[in-house]
């Protein structure tokens, strides 16, 4: 019995995720429902009390969320009615537009952001803040795009081989801050982030001498397109239903996750880069090397990024172009942070952030809210969904007052 | 603790989601009960957004004032990333538009996918290039020939720095002029050769600084480009960079030499510092669009490069300058547009025609 | 020596928005407080700096009031890291986009468009006022002390903020409450009350430099006018070790590369595209801090979250 609601679990969270990927929304149903025979499952193994206490804990840790988030939509709300919009018309607009009638662009606005999530993600669990993510997510584009432009190869083992490359040329982009870290001590924040720097500023010259440039080119800075060979296939060609844009790289992007959550919590390796993170002398002691762990951390991070840009220019763009305000890199240290620093976390704060940015376009384009609106009230929900304390601030607020209340009375 | 979060995270989705798909059956039966007559023109930023005092602005202010006659309802959304071009583009069609606008060249690609998808709806790119063999027919592209805009400027430069340096007390007789650049791209450099090209044209000696402040938002660094380009003698700077400009502008007038604005009649910024202004009619070319569509005249799968000779580019009035300006330099503005209007000059337009 | 005093002069004037904020970091990362909203405080500090100055017509209100909104948008990072918990990185990066959102929407508010504002007719530049004696000295003199006033000031707060970290009761309350917390906790010293004064120092001080970029340096508000100066501030005092004088020389060595190459880029001496010289800046901060700094440590408890239910 057991074994098969685990089978039906499973198969259900599967074929859910997949089809919610391809713009079916009902996808979402199988995915609660492989959630509830997980629950079930838990439960039915403890006992009575055990359960009820669960029960309740599960009931507390769900109700500060969602008064966050019903806060910040109230909130958001008294602006725009103030402003002198229509709260009710334009969060429609921005809930169907994120959630329904433009799912698939918050599929694709998350798909980046969920490997940088998890690039920034790895990093903090080994104590350092990949704040050059940004930088690695260019150079991963940029060798993606030059062997995309040149060669290819059937049956798709070039483009297995573009990700490798791009990806590794991306981590041995962080080779140098992490090796400056471990020797010198000098802060991965400053030199990661100088490393992006200088990243991006070289993509302009990038992109003219591969086809951007202005003096010969008709598509002046952007680059030539890459073959047709190694793009990547659109997701529906698996799924007929699927959005024509939406591409591979979005189930890419979950099994990553999984990977690397794998990675970081079943392998020795990850042991190893949480060891170093949470306590590095302790680490030390254990016999563990923390610098190869760092540098390890860094590699995989690198790695991450660069295959971010990859599935961004074989799946979406099929081209490199000058000036794009990606900011991918700089998103996902939010995204990992949103999720806690865990994979899976990832996926659903990538998600979140990508629905916020889909919707907020539909709600700007169809009720005519100022864009400046709908990024002051995303910043607004994102601040109250994270400030779970507040409400204990509150409640501690409210329960002294009674408290003192009470104590008055029995005195 | 984290299964419950994400549960309710996929929970709230549902109902979200549920809840908006109730909205969106209402909202299809207001838009069918009261049927418009008048045009709906729409249009996507780019990712540079409104108020960037160039493109962005132009073509808002042609659709705002359309609207002001009467002649269509405006809309604008200004997208954020790269993804958001073709959803805009198309949903902004689907709402309803008739004429979507696409601001600048990172929409190249969006605009024909958007186009191919919304064959009822017309679609009219600024600054995007679009290949007539291939492009379907409700897709029109605009560029402008801000080189001749440019050239203008260059003369009315190259004959103040030094043939005239003792008009104001402004100018000095290094004989050198600047050009400060918000980012390589391709309106900018169009705007810097032709202003390159004019100068030289009535002063061939003279000394032509470039630099590139990489930010079009920058004020800081436009400032000290200027400020750099005076040290090395520079008496008139020519702005090519957004609102990075505005400092240029500052720092001329802090400094009492004079700058030339751009796109549009930046006189108002510094009235005592900005010698004139390279405009272009963006405004007036998206005017005329809405105006094309209204009467059916709009001819897609074409491009319009808009220049001197469709009065569409051009230097601002002089102002406070007028009577400092002698009249052989004002003459020699009016005889390269008659010139460039013949076809008799033809102004290079980018650096390697230099 | 011409070329050298407008390089060197071009460097102070590049160096002083940094330096300023890197100041404020310098106080707020000691503290415990990571502070990647300087970013938006600056953006805020300017815009009101621009609209009081454009509204009084007095450049001296103005800098009060980019000062005081600098400080109190500073409380929201604080509220929200020390008294809501949340995490220092997630609260900056937030706080950026809303300032970046709300300044947007009051530009719209106040002159009914977005961009850029009217030109403040007075500005602080405008004051630039040459200390006498000392701007005689050669080199050094026209450099140092032939500058407008925010540069002053910002000689003053480098010293000011190097003698209250480390001079003063205040100072090593706010070391302890970065370093020890609990300690300082059990000397029946708030450290919530000290990590806001730490944000609130750094808010009032980028609330000041974004003064500068906006009614000093430049003579308008435009949108993202800062730049990424919030940024290399913090890079400034991470390089500086955390140490006012320390950050105060990595924002003047930052600068220096910047001034030299806009005026590499207008002297035209080598062809090379413009975004190699662009890159010049972040390139020399990698090596200077791969050469120079060695083994600088961070607060040790910079960046957590601290309460007193967690610790007992």
């Amino acid at each position: 019995m057991d074994k098969l609601l685990t089978g039906l679990k499973v198969i259900a969270g599967v074929v859910g995720v997949v089809f919610w990927a391809a713009s079916q929304f009902w996808g979402i149903l199988l995915v609660l429902l492989a959630l509830g025979i997980h629950m079930v499952q838990n439960f039915s193994r403890m006992d009575r009390e055990d359960a009820v206490k669960k029960l309740k804990d599960l009931g507390m840790s769900a109700f500060y969320p969602a008064v966050g988030i019903l806060a910040a939509i109230v909130l958001g709300g008294l602006i725009m009615a103030l402003t002198g919009y229509d709260p009710i018309n334009a969060y429609k607009a921005m809930f169907y537009g994120g959630l329904v009638k433009n799912w698939h662009i918050s599929l694709l606005n998350a798909t980046p952001l969920i490997f940088t999530g998890l690039s920034i993600a790895v990093a903090f669990k080994a104590g350092l803040f990949n704040i050059g993510a940004e930088g690695q997510y260019y150079v991963g584009s940029m060798i993606a795009t030059w062997l995309a432009i040149r060669f290819s190869l059937p049956l798709g083992l070039y483009i297995l081989a573009i990700f490798i490359l791009a990806g590794l040329a991306a981590a041995a982009y962080n080779i140098i801050p992490t090796w400056l870290k471990i020797r010198t001590g000098a802060h991965e924040v400053v030199t990661t982030m100088m490393f992006a720097h200088i990243a991006t500023k070289y993509s302009t010259i990038f992109v003219r001498n591969n086809g951007g440039d202005p003096a010969v080119s008709k598509h002046a800075y952007v680059t030539d397109a890459i073959q047709e060979a190694n793009e990547l296939l659109p997701l529906k060609t698996i799924i007929p239903g699927a959005n024509y844009r939406v591409h591979m790289g979005v189930l890419l992007a979950l099994v990553t996750a999984i990977v690397i959550w794998y990675l970081l919590y079943k392998t020795k390796i990850g042991f190893e880069i949480r060891a170093v993170g949470a306590n590095k002398t302790a680490a030390r002691t254990q016999g563990i090397n923390s610098g190869r762990a760092i540098m390890t951390a860094m590699l995989i991070a690198g790695f991450l990024c660069g295959i971010s840009g990859t599935t961004q220019v074989l799946g979406l763009e099929h081209k490199m172009y000058e000036n794009l305000n990606a900011g991918y890199g700089w998103n996902g240290i939010s995204v990992a942070l949103l999720a806690g620093n865990d994979p899976i976390g990832v996926i659903f704060a990538a998600l979140l952030w990508g629905i916020l940015d889909a919707g907020g376009q539909y709600m700007a384009r169809t009720t005519q809210t100022p864009s400046a609106v709908v990024e002051i009230i995303k910043g607004i929900i994102l601040f109250l969904i994270l400030a779970k304390y507040l409400y204990f601030w509150f409640g501690h607020k409210l329960f002294k007052g009674r408290k003192k209340a009470a104590a008055g009375e029995a005195a | 603790m984290k299964k419950a979060l994400l549960l309710l995270v996929a929970l709230s989705f549902t109902l979200f989601s549920l809840s908006a798909n109730g909205g969106k059956e209402t909202k299809e039966e207001k838009k069918a009960a009261p049927a418009a007559p008048k045009l709906i023109a729409a249009m996507a930023t780019d990712v540079g957004g409104l108020g960037d005092g160039s493109f962005n602005d132009g073509s808002y202010a042609g659709l705002t004032k359309a609207q002001a006659d009467g002649i269509c309802e405006a809309r604008v959304v200004e997208s954020k990333q790269m993804t958001d071009y073709i959803p805009n583009l198309t949903g902004l069609a689907e709402d309803g538009a008739d004429i979507v606008f696409a601001v600048g060249f990172l929409m190249a690609d969006a605009i024909i996918e958007a186009a191919q998808n919304n064959p009822e709806t017309k679609y009219a790119g600024i600054d995007i290039w679009v290949d007539p063999a291939t492009a379907p027919t409700n897709v029109l592209g605009i560029s402008f020939n801000e080189h001749e805009a440019g050239y203008l400027a260059g003369i009315v430069a190259g004959y103040m720095t030094k043939e005239y340096a003792g008009k104001s007390d402004r100018l000095n007789d290094d004989n050198v002029i600047g050009v400060v650049l918000g980012m390589d791209i391709p309106p900018c450099e169009r705007y810097e050769v032709g202003f390159q090209a004019g100068a030289q044209s009535v002063n061939p000696d003279v000394k032509v600084l470039q630099a590139v402040a990489g930010d079009f938002a920058d004020q800081a660094k436009g400032k000290e480009l200027t400020l750099a380009m005076i040290n090395e003698g520079a008496d008139i700077v020519f702005q090519v960079a957004g609102l990075t400009g505005m400092g240029v502008i500052a720092a001329a007038q802090e400094e009492g030499t004079l700058a030339i604005g751009v796109d549009v009649d930046q006189y108002a910024a510094a009235p005592e510092a900005v010698l004139t202004s390279a405009m272009k009619g963006i405004t007036e070319a998206a005017y005329q669009t809405i105006q094309s569509v209204a009467d059916g005249s709009f001819k897609g799968a074409t491009n319009v490069s808009l220049g001197i000779k469709e009065n569409a580019v051009g230097i601002a009035p002089y102002h406070n300058f007028d009577s400092v300006i002698p009249q052989e330099v004002k003459d020699a503005v009016n005889k390269a547009v008659a010139d460039i209007q013949s076809g008799k000059i033809t102004v290079p337009a980018s650096r390697a025609e230099l | 020596m011409e070329f050298v005093i407008e390089l060197l002069s071009a460097t102070m004037r590049l160096a002083t928005p940094i330096a300023l904020a890197a100041m404020g970091a310098a106080v707020c990362e000691r503290s415990g407080i990571v502070n990647i909203a300087m970013e938006g405080l600056m953006l805020i500090g300017a815009f009101f700096a621009a609209a009081v100055a454009l509204a009084t017509g007095s450049p001296w209100l103005g800098l009060l009031g980019g000062v005081i909104f600098g400080g109190l948008f500073s409380l929201l990072h604080a509220w929200s890291t020390v008294t809501l918990h949340i995490n220092h990185t997630v609260s900056g990066a937030i706080i950026n986009i809303l300032a970046a959102g709300l300044t947007r929407f009051f530009m719209v508010e106040f002159y009914g468009h977005p961009g850029s504002s009217d030109m403040v007719q007075k500005t602080l530049g405008d004051l630039n006022c040459a200390v006498p004696l000392l701007s005689k000295i050669p080199l050094l003199g026209p450099v140092l002390f032939d500058q407008s006033p925010t540069v002053y000031f910002m000689y003053f707060f480098v010293l000011f903020t190097s003698f209250l970290l480390n001079r003063t009761k205040l100072g090593l309350h706010i070391r302890a409450a970065g370093e020890h917390p609990m300690a300082l906790e059990t000397l029946g010293i708030s450290v919530k009350k000290i990590r806001y004064i730490g944000v609130l120092y750094s808010g009032l001080l980028c609330g000041f430099a974004g003064s500068f970029l906006a009614i000093e340096y430049g003579r308008f508000f435009t949108e993202g006018m800062t730049g990424g100066r919030g940024f290399i501030a913090l890079a400034a005092n991470v390089s500086g070790g955390w140490t006012a004088v320390g950050s105060f020389v990595a924002a003047i060595f930052f600068g220096f590369i910047d001034a030299l190459q806009l005026k590499l880029q207008v002297m035209g001496i080598f062809k090379i595209p413009p975004e190699f010289f662009h890159m010049l800046p972040y390139a020399a901060t990698v090596i200077a801090v791969a050469g120079l700094v060695r083994r600088s440590r961070p607060p040790a408890d910079s960046g957590n979250d601290f309460s007193i239910e967690k610790e007992m």
